[in-house]
């Protein structure tokens, strides 16, 4: 099993979301981060007062899905998110021992 | 109550079987209490009064000991001891007894106590002194429980007051749990307010209130109490059978199920329609509990005694504020038309005073006369208005709400009462999700802690808040008429309801924008990319205006954080202000790069005369006046030929307006009409000064007059227009004016505004932006205007905005036709804070 993290543009979100369904991945959560990389901050003035952005707002999904299933999933996050612009974000996959579904101890795959 | 394939806990039990076959709850709770009784008494007699003959009774509390055992309700059951040395020695058979209890499928919930601990306050445990109001002997030690009942209602006679200030607190507690309203899309029927728990907070309210040295007080709620109880009782019954556990949310899928199978001697299949009837009932027992509860609460504090006595000071000839509520002196008033209701409103608005029952009562009783007087067209918008704006709006419009007036007012409103709307993060009903927008709304004015206290800074600066308030009590109104957008709808209804109550054309256009936009800003949020320029040039357009941006800014974070407590996170403020700053930041730039007929050629129609007035206008001035503006200005101009100069003042609802045509430019133009109205002891509230291509200079001004010298002496108006014209045509020098001028009242140092003063000089290609805030002050514009000419700068564009003692001045300069330059800027930037010290 892999788990895929994925910091995305907030306005991609909807986008993202809808790509995963159509694979059939509806299980995922989602949070409100904020941060940069490349993208670095933001300068507004408002009447004559500086405004710095240092961390941007970003959107954190995070999934474990089956790890034939990785490549796809990874495939189409990535499709769905890019702008090809700098902010686009990044993804990061990770390997998961184990899975375990609360309610009825289900382990493993079957547990996704 | 009938329901096909119950599930199968319930048919194992033949008191939920007849609860489902009769919907007789009342009964079947009765009859479950005396199964219970029977299966306690038997196991007790077996188990525990062998180790315990005597010194140990067995009690009934709470809901079981009322004889309202709801099926999968716990059993709380007290144990009394004698003496806690007693129930040290049964601890063995109460845990054998405890277990059998469990092993017979009641789910025990037991406390052990002396009845010394029975009569004690317990700060902490308040649950314990309020369940013995519902006791009720089961078995063991009569004479022991003799000594309990005795000291009981003396012990609450001698606590009362504490007693009620512990259930008090819970009580208010559990309502915020709950954010203090029933209206929630999926109620706890037990917990929430109006819920079971409320009705019980009657009873007990009024047991301890009758209780008397030698016997508890009885309950007797009110028939139509009664009556929503027994909805209650039946629906959290149904509840229980129908999950076949301690399961008290009213779900959608119970609502659709209650809704398909509740006998009601009509037709019920529209679950939201059947929820309107919980809603009714939730709000009979929701505003009773209240009302003993103040009542309480206000004979047990004497420092709220003393309170509430220094605000019956606030009565008037029309109303007395009695027990911190307001009441009608003569109620009968409000049949001669709605004059008085709506003066108590506004009251009711001004001080934050809720309505008396009584007051309600009587204004519920007058609903249909209400709804016919308001049917015809009514100039009611001034008084409306007022209302919206007061600090305490929120207060009023929702006893508006409660009491049927604003259906009565607006009966376009009545489709969204009570009204569920299915959707994942809505918490409330569509009419109280805009009571919770508009409360959140106001609260902003309090917020102290950024990002909020941006908005709040935002809404203060707002000049007129009765058509943002408008545009948010009818944003969602369309939700209630069904097979049409719902914005197409809101847009509909509030257009009828601003025609019948005469709201002016400009503040119907403002309304109508903010509902038609209304998920304008989260939509792009949501899905644009906030960083890229064409999505901030896009909502530019969108909006128009600075002051539309502000209004539009603050319904969004209104209507946002009231889908529930949570979904407004500091980090989606943080994106909404974002937005709102770039696009304002937009908005400022195109005040001197968008001029009409260079980059908005469509915007340039109509006669040839009009053509040539209108361009190289900033775009402003078409989004800003209305044609039969656009028509005196161009009237002006005809007048203005003869002498080069042309002014006009006309009076506006609260202030004046004065309106300067020049043919040609000059050096000081701008700071010579400003000083000519600070030399009348006029205050500038706004301005503006464009030109267009030919050089035609408009500048307007609207202006307060604190001494109302031109209300009382009309010829005063001339006056102030002949000095205006000839001080614009330099024949009058405005400093000798000046040299009389009064010296402002400063205020005091904690109000003072910072000034602020910033330069931008890459807004424009042609020109530098000057951004001041400042504390306001009469002849403040003239000082900064006449610092700009004194340091050889030409004011090209102005748009000056005066909210709350705070000058919000956007200059577009240009020294000898170019920009700044920065060494004269660092001089300039000197000349203009000190233009801004309060005593310059």
């Amino acid at each position: 099993m892999k788990k895929i993290e994925a910091i995305i543009q907030p306005f991609k979100l909807d986008e993202v979301k809808e790509a995963l369904k159509g694979i059939g991945i509806d299980g995922m959560t989602i949070s409100e981060v904020r941060g940069h990389g490349r993208q670095k901050g933001h300068k507004e003035v408002y009447r004559g007062q500086e405004y710095n952005v240092d961390l941007l707002p970003k959107v954190k999904l995070e999934m474990v899905v089956a790890e034939a299933r990785a490549d796809e999933v990874v495939r189409t996050l990535a499709g769905a998110a890019r702008t090809g612009k700098i902010g686009d974000g990044k993804i990061f996959i990770s390997e998961i021992a184990e899975a375990i579904r609360i309610r009825n101890d289900d382990r493993g795959e079957s547990a996704l | 109550m009938t329901v096909e394939n119950p599930p199968s806990s319930a048919i194992a039990k033949p008191v939920e079987q007849a609860f489902l076959a009769t919907g007789d709850a009342l009964t079947a709770l009765a009859e479950r209490t005396a199964d219970v009784d029977r299966t306690v008494i038997e196991i007790a007699t077996g188990a525990l009064f062998p180790a315990a003959p005597s010194g140990l009774a067995i009690l009934a509390v709470g809901g079981y000991g009322r004889r309202q055992l709801f099926p999968y309700s716990d059993v709380d059951l007290l144990l009394l001891f004698e003496s806690e040395r007693q129930a040290l020695g049964a601890k063995e058979a109460l845990s054998v007894f405890l277990q059998r209890l469990w092993d017979s499928g009641l789910r025990v919930s037991h406390s052990v106590r002396t009845p010394a601990e029975c009569t004690e306050v317990h700060d902490t445990n308040t649950e314990l002194n309020i369940s013995l109001l519902d006791q009720r002997y089961l078995a063991g030690d009569r004479v022991l429980y003799a000594r309990l009942a005795d000291k009981l209602p003396r012990f609450i006679l001698a606590n009362r007051d504490a007693l009620i200030r512990n259930l008090s607190q819970l009580t208010r507690e559990r309502h915020a749990k709950f954010a203090n309203t029933f209206y929630h899309l999926e109620p706890n029927v037990k917990e929430c307010p109006g819920g079971l728990r409320d009705y019980q907070l009657i009873c007990w309210l009024t047991q301890m209130r009758e209780t008397e040295a030698h016997h508890l007080g009885v309950a007797a709620p009110s028939p139509d109490i009664q009556q929503a109880f027994r909805f209650l009782a039946r629906l959290r019954c149904y509840l229980h059978c129908q999950s076949g556990r301690d399961n008290n949310v009213l779900s959608f899928e119970a609502q659709d199920a209650a809704a398909e199978h509740w006998e009601t001697g009509r037709a019920m299949g529209d679950p939201a329609d059947w929820m309107r009837d919980y809603y009714r009932h939730a709000r009979a027992i929701y505003r009773a509990g209240i009302r003993q509860l103040e009542a309480s609460e206000a004979q047990s504090s004497s420092l709220f005694a003393q309170f509430r006595d220094w605000r019956s000071r606030l009565a008037n000839a029309d109303f007395s504020v009695h027990r911190e509520r307001a009441h009608f002196r003569a109620p009968q008033g409000m049949d001669a038309g709605p004059e008085l209701i709506l003066r108590f409103f506004e009251f009711i608005a001004r001080h934050g005073i809720r309505p008396s029952f009584e007051a309600e009562q009587q204004m519920e009783a007058r609903r249909a006369r209400l709804r016919a007087q308001f049917e015809q067209a009514r100039p009611v918008w001034p008084a409306l208005r007022t209302i919206l704006s007061l600090p305490h709006a929120p207060l009023a419009v929702r006893s508006m709400h409660e009491t049927g007036v604003l259906t009565a007012l607006f009966p376009e409103l009545e489709a969204i009462e009570c009204l569920v709307v299915r959707d994942f993060y809505h918490r409330y009903t569509v009419d109280e999700h805009t009571q919770v927008a508009f409360q959140n709304l106001w609260n902003l004015r309090a917020a102290d802690e950024q990002p909020l206290a941006s908005y709040g800074g935002l809404l203060s600066e707002m000049q007129n808040c009765g058509a943002l308030v408008f545009a948010l009590l009818f944003h969602d109104s369309g939700k209630g008429l069904p097979g049409e957008s719902h914005i197409h709808g809101s847009l509909r209804l509030a257009r009828t309801a601003m025609g019948r109550i005469g709201t002016p054309a400009q503040e119907q256009e403002a309304v109508l924008f903010l509902i038609e936009k209304h998920l304008e800003l989260s939509t792009v949020m949501q899905s644009r990319d906030l960083f890229d320029p064409q999505t901030i040039r896009g909502v530019a357009h969108q909006v128009e205006t600075v002051e539309r941006l502000k209004a539009l800014t603050l319904l969004t974070y209104a209507d946002i954080s009231a889908v529930n407590p949570n979904v407004m996170t500091p980090w989606r403020a943080e994106q909404l202000w974002q937005l709102y700053l770039m696009v304002y930041n937009e908005l400022t730039r195109e005040l001197e790069s968008e001029r009409i007929g260079f980059s908005v050629d469509a915007d340039l129609t109509g006669p040839p005369q009009r053509v040539e007035f209108l361009r190289g206008f900033p775009v402003r001035y078409l989004r800003t006046h209305t044609e039969a503006e656009i028509d005196s200005h161009m009237a002006l101009e005809e007048k203005s030929r003869k002498r080069g100069v042309a002014v006009e003042i006309r009076k506006l609802e609260s202030a004046y307006q004065l309106t300067m045509v020049a043919a040609a430019d000059r050096p000081g133009l701008f700071a010579a009409a400003a000083g000519t109205l600070s030399s009348f002891g006029m205050n500038i509230l706004k301005a503006e000064a464009f030109s267009n291509r030919r050089g035609l200079i408009l500048d307007t001004f609207t202006f307060a007059d604190p001494s109302r010298t031109l209300d009382l002496n009309p010829t005063e108006i001339d006056r102030l227009r002949t000095t205006a014209e000839r001080v614009i045509a330099g024949k009058v020098d405005v400093r000798q004016l000046l040299r009389n001028r009064p010296k402002p009242v400063l205020p005091t140092r904690s109000a003072r505004v910072p000034a602020k003063v910033s330069f931008d000089g890459k807004a424009s290609a042609t020109a530098t932006l000057v951004e001041i805030v400042a504390e306001d002050r009469p002849g403040l514009l003239y000082d900064l205007a006449s610092a700009f000419s004194s340091h050889g700068c030409n004011i090209e564009v102005v748009l000056i905005d005066t909210q709350a003692h705070k000058a919000i001045d956007v200059f577009y300069i240009t020294a000898e036709g170019r920009k700044v330059e920065p060494e004269q800027r660092e001089r300039l930037e000197q000349a203009l804070r000190q233009a801004c010290e309060p005593g310059a």
